[in-house]
């Protein structure tokens, strides 16, 4: 897309006109763009989907769509939109912009980062194969449980769904650890936080709430796919708590995610308000202390979508209270927003045509959210269409922000002006579509969501709706014949087409050379001004990308830094994609499961197949990844609070932790929780009396040995003794090889156990007790097997003689090891001796 | 609209001189005069609030006549701060005065809902239990029936559970709504002040018949409704209306695979 400025095989890439580029680039304006037009794409999936649900809905029970493939579409819908279509196109944006407006010549870890858009292109793609493998999810986009096991939702497409979800958090968990690392330590000179442009702002609070709600998620797509395939029962009717579980976790990520789709439209919007109107944000700083605040209350309201549960009285005053409470800040932001007009020069171009009538619905959106707010009033809206209303005006409010945020980014992103004749007709088109989509939900609220058959009543308001979903749907045939038509045969576009924008970007080229910068950017003057390399004393300290295991399995390897000092930064690497397709391989081959097998014939042949080929595939890649030598940007760098002290690859490991942390807590808070709704004491029913503190106490101890000799290898590294550091690696390795051994004679033990309760041994799938046990232990074992493989590929190389000049990827290492045997420390009692 | 206007003087008429300010009497009662009045707030909000931006665009338009801003913004610049501080905070001040107040007022009934169910005749219990894709009303005898028959004017006090996945039970004209939970039990309760038949149905997505997952409600007078009730044993009086017979079919103790099929039957 930006072939003049880019010449052929700059910096390694190949010219951007060739396939190649997009398929082995890691520069973030590349990934951005790929994630803006991937997002598009599923824009378009979800949209079609819609628009099938809309002509359902033309008459009252119509049957255009069979129940259950209404139903298919319902979900998809809401599944593709909030995950394939609303983050990811944030993020194209904050791939593109975000490094430039903070002046970093890339992202922390650029492999990660295409890896990151490769495992969300798979994962959205294993979905889309979802509809093809009987049905795909038919639950709705909750996915309440117990409608999400097999028992009601039997269909191989369904488990799919669900993987291609684990798939994309991982690519979301992947990012967010990018994103953390490169935001908080690569900013310019004089950028302090305080000082960051406000869509930067929003990106970075986006991404500290992605990284600990998206943990949550995974927990519990964790604890719904081997519910799926492997039978144990958390999820099962049968249970007292299961279904309160899913509710719980799910709504525990469900209601940050709402805020997480929703503040980069409020960085778009308050970036095009300024622009547009040459005026400073009014009130600025208490516009980003509301957006913290709002960051960390989000993890406290997320009952408020179980008011009609079980949940007792002053459980829900707690939740109405602090709903409320997150509802006020926006009113602050609203009013900054409107008070940045006065006295403004404000212009109607079309990014800001798109950002103001954003505003607009969003206002509407937030007052009928008001409503909700009062439980009285929640539990007569629950189910209906004053939700979908509520909730469409909120999150396609922001949408349309993001619009606008395409326009306004458009001429740097492609060097090309769009037409502003078209843009205008889109947004024309787009508002009144949409108002004429979602306005008529609220005068027909009483209709039931997920439901085509309502009152008669409501069919003329339930035909508005549906022709505002055709104008919306054709606003879109105007913005893509616009974008094509300016890509090919626009104006070229200035530096800065806009009058009055402040950030990084509009200092640059349009699009920005591939090392971004003239100079180096810095702030330190009170304005910014890009100093001269050798002036600025730049050392090229090589810091290569956080190879080896990537999330969420391992923490990053590192590759020992070598003395290649003036060697270039690499934009290009086949591995990332390569990953990307091995990961999309091994979990179509384990969709295949069910209760712990494979269906039988031809077509459990093939499942067994791909999953044998995924998972070869797999490994391979990644070590692939690891081995390759990679230079990615490195310091000094400017601002770095509040991790000056930490290097990037540790801070990235900690983050990661950080996330692991929360995964850990899902899954040991769901076993309690479980536990409790049994009867805490009860549970010893379910347990046979084979299951003894032995086995643990011994795992305990090797465990924590093997951490131990991980100390004693960093100090033998530091020392440089090569044999020393063989040595020590070599023991944590069989150390843990010797915990997994004993582990799995345990479990060997308790699958065979005989007696009256147990006559067919203790399985996964006997009852909720050994569910837990084993899919809670289960899920540290494979941390435990992924650290062994990353210290197998350390006792490889140490053997070579490796890390003994630089001993940081053995700490590394040993930061996630120790994490894993802490973890440890919290499950034996749990599980051995409470 | 006048029916809007109506109904919005009768439910500030109530909340003035009813039992005080707190929202009493039904639930239909209730939700009515919160709502209209949420509605008529929200909306005057609303109006100002989008009307106040649309003037400030139009009179700001940029225009030939129009100077620079004062101080204009360039690019590089560090990101600071506009003017309008004090404004900023009236005006958040005044609508989380509005918020806070209209969700206390609401509070109020809250606990009234919850905790004072009306209480001035006597009421009946009546069990609820979900099935894909029906409801079975287990009354204290025993019997046990698709359709809900209740006296008219008397609180009826439902128990709320699921015999397979999450549903919701809903009667929207009643405006009684809980969660039919499996292995939970919730409660909620209602009033009806009219004979009539109304009709109950599922709020929870819960599988291909979701959309027809329905039972009658059927208000009676008091006497029918005992007459009615004498008559009904635990044992044999379970009856069956009309077409819900057929969903039975596809309401198996052990659903999965052939629910599923004998549910594309129902609906298509």
């Amino acid at each position: 897309m930006s072939a003049e400025t880019d010449s052929g095989g700059d910096h390694g890439l190949p010219d951007s006109s060739t396939i190649t580029r997009w398929l082995v680039t890691t520069n973030h304006k590349d990934v951005g763009i790929l994630y803006t037009v991937t997002a598009l794409f599923f824009l378009v999936f979800g949209g079609v989907l819609a628009l099938l649900m809309r002509i359902q809905l033309w008459t009252p029970g119509a049957g255009f769509l069979e129940a259950v493939s209404y139903n298919q579409a319902v979900s998809a819908h809401g599944l593709i939109m909030v995950f394939w279509f609303l983050s990811p196109f944030a993020f194209g944006f904050a791939n593109y912009v975000v490094p430039l407006q903070i002046g970093a010549r890339d992202l922390a870890f650029p492999r990660l980062n295409a890896l990151s858009y490769w495992l969300y292109l798979f994962s959205g793609l294993l979905f889309a194969v979802s509809f093809f493998q009987g049905a795909t999810f038919a639950g709705g986009w909750t996915m309440y449980a117990p409608l999400n096991v097999p028992v009601y939702t039997p269909d191989i497409g369904a488990s799919t769904a669900v993987l291609a979800l684990v798939l994309f958090v991982v690519s979301v968990t992947v990012s967010s650890v990018n994103f953390l690392t490169s935001m908080h330590r690569m900013r310019a000179e004089g950028l302090t936080l305080r000082r960051m442009p406000i869509f930067s702002w929003t990106i970075l609070l986006t991404v500290w709430m992605m990284l600990f709600a998206f943990a949550a998620l995974l927990a519990a797509l964790l604890i719904l796919s081997s519910d799926r395939l492997l039978g144990t029962q958390y999820f099962a009717a049968t249970g007292a708590g299961g279904s309160l579980l899913w509710a719980h976790l799910f709504w525990f990520f469900g209601h940050p995610e709402v805020y997480i789709v929703f503040f980069p439209a409020l960085g778009v919007m308050a970036e095009c308000f300024q622009t547009f109107t040459g005026q400073r944000l009014v009130g600025r700083k208490w516009f980003i202390a509301a957006m913290v605040l709002v960051a960390l209350q989000s993890f406290v309201v997320w009952m408020h979508h179980m008011f009609l549960t079980s949940i007792n009285l002053e459980i829900k005053t707690l939740f109405m209270a602090t709903t409320i409470g997150i509802s006020l800040p926006f009113d602050l932001m609203v009013f900054a927003l409107i008070y940045t007009l006065i006295k403004g020069r404000i212009r109607f171009t079309t990014p800001f045509l798109f950002s103001f009538g954003a505003l607009v619905l969003f206002i509407i959106g937030g007052i009928t959210g008001v409503f909700l707010g009062a439980v009285v009033l929640d539990y007569e809206f629950r189910g209906t269409y004053w939700v979908v209303a509520h909730f469409h005006y909120v999150m396609v409010g922001g949408v349309t922000a993001l619009f606008g945020g395409l326009y306004y980014w458009f001429p740097k992103m492609t060097g090309k002006m769009y037409d502003e004749f078209l843009g205008k007709l889109h947004f024309g088109l787009y508002f009144v579509g949409f108002n004429l989509l979602y306005f008529p939900m609220f005068l027909s609220w009483e209709t039931p969501r997920r439901d085509f058959v309502y009152p008669e009543a409501f069919v003329s308001w339930h035909q508005l709706s549906t022709v505002g979903g055709f104008v919306l749907g054709i606003s879109f045939l105007v913005m893509f014949y616009n974008l094509a038509k300016s890509l090919v045969a626009g104006e070229a576009a200035d530096d800065n087409p806009w009058a009055f924008s402040t950030t990084t970007e509009w200092a640059l080229p349009s699009p920005p050379p591939i090392e971004n910068f003239p100079g180096v950017p810095t702030f330190a003057s009170g304005a910014l001004e890009f100093r001269s390399a050798e002036a600025g004393d730049r050392s090229a300290v090589e810091i290569a990308d956080g190879g080896g295991e990537p999330a969420p399995d391992g923490g990053p390897a590192h590759a020992a830094g070598t003395d290649a000092a003036d060697h270039e930064e690499d934009h290009a690497s086949p591995w990332p994609l390569a990953v990307g397709v091995a990961s999309f391989v091994l979990l179509l081959g384990l969709s295949g499961l069910q209760r712990g097998g494979f269906p039988s014939g031809v077509e459990g042949g093939f499942y067994v197949a791909t999953t044998g080929v995924g998972l070869a595939a797999l490994g391979w890649t990644l070590v692939r990844l690891a081995r390759e030598r990679f230079v990615g940007p490195s310091g000094p760098f400017g601002e770095s609070w509040p991790f000056e002290a930490v290097e990037n690859t540790k801070l990235g490991v900690w983050i990661f932790l950080a996330s692991d942390v929360v995964l850990f807590g899902a899954f040991i808070g769901s076993y309690v929780f479980i536990r409790v709704a049994h009867g805490w004491t009860d549970w010893h029913e379910l347990v046979p009396e084979a299951h003894v503190v032995t086995p643990g106490l011994v795992n305990t101890y090797l465990l924590l040995t093997s951490s131990f000799a991980v100390v004693v290898a960093l100090v033998a590294a530091e020392r440089e003794s090569r044999w020393g550091l063989v040595g020590s690696l070599g023991l944590t390795f069989g150390l843990g090889v010797a915990f997994l051994v004993n582990k799995a004679m345990e479990w060997q033990h308790l699958f065979h156990v005989h007696g009256e309760t147990f006559a067919n041994g203790w399985v996964p799938s006997t009852n909720v007790a050994a569910s837990t046990f084993y899919l809670t232990t289960g899920l540290h074992g494979l941390h435990v097997i992924g650290g062994l493989c990353i210290a197998l590929y350390l006792v490889a190389r140490a053997w070579n003689g490796a890390y003994l000049d630089d001993e940081r990827s053995i700490e590394y290492f040993g930061l996630y090891w120790h994490f894993v045997d802490i973890v440890w420390l919290f499950l034996f009692p749990l599980f051995y001796i409470l | 609209m006048n029916w809007g206007v109506e109904q919005f003087a009768r439910a500030v008429g109530l909340a003035q001189s009813g039992g005080g300010l707190v929202p009493r009497g039904t639930r239909v009662d209730v939700f009515e005069q919160i709502f209209w009045l949420f509605l008529a707030l929200g909306t005057l909000v609303g109006a100002v609030v989008i009307g106040y931006m649309l003037y400030n665009a139009y009179k700001y338009r940029d225009g030939d006549a129009r100077a620079d801003p004062d101080r204009s913004t360039r690019v590089g610049e560090l990101p600071g701060g506009g003017d309008g501080g004090r404004k900023l905070f009236y005006s958040f001040g005044a609508s989380t005065l509005i918020v806070i107040s209209l969700v206390a007022w609401s509070y109020g009934t809250l606990l009234y809902v919850e905790q004072d169910v009306p209480s001035e005749a006597e009421g009946i219990e009546v069990e609820v239990v979900g099935y894909r894709f029906g409801w079975d009303f287990v009354y204290p005898n025993g019997h046990t029936a698709n359709a809900l028959r209740v006296p008219r004017n008397e609180t009826v006090q439902l128990s709320v559970t699921s015999r397979d996945v999450f549903h919701t039970f809903g009667i929207p004209e009643l405006r009684v709504k809980t969660d039919s939970i499996p292995g939970q039990y919730t409660s909620s309760w209602f009033r009806a002040e009219e004979t009539a038949t109304y009709r109950a149905r599922c709020f929870e997505l819960c599988g291909a018949g979701h959309s027809y997952m329905t039972a009658e409600v059927i208000v009676m007078e008091p006497a029918e409704y005992e007459a009615w009730y004498a008559n009904t044993t635990g044992e044999a009086g379970s009856e069956a209306i009309g077409a819900r017979d057929e969903d039975r079919i596809g309401a198996p103790a052990t659903p999965g695979g052939p629910a599923t099929v004998a549910a594309r039957g129902v609906v298509g």
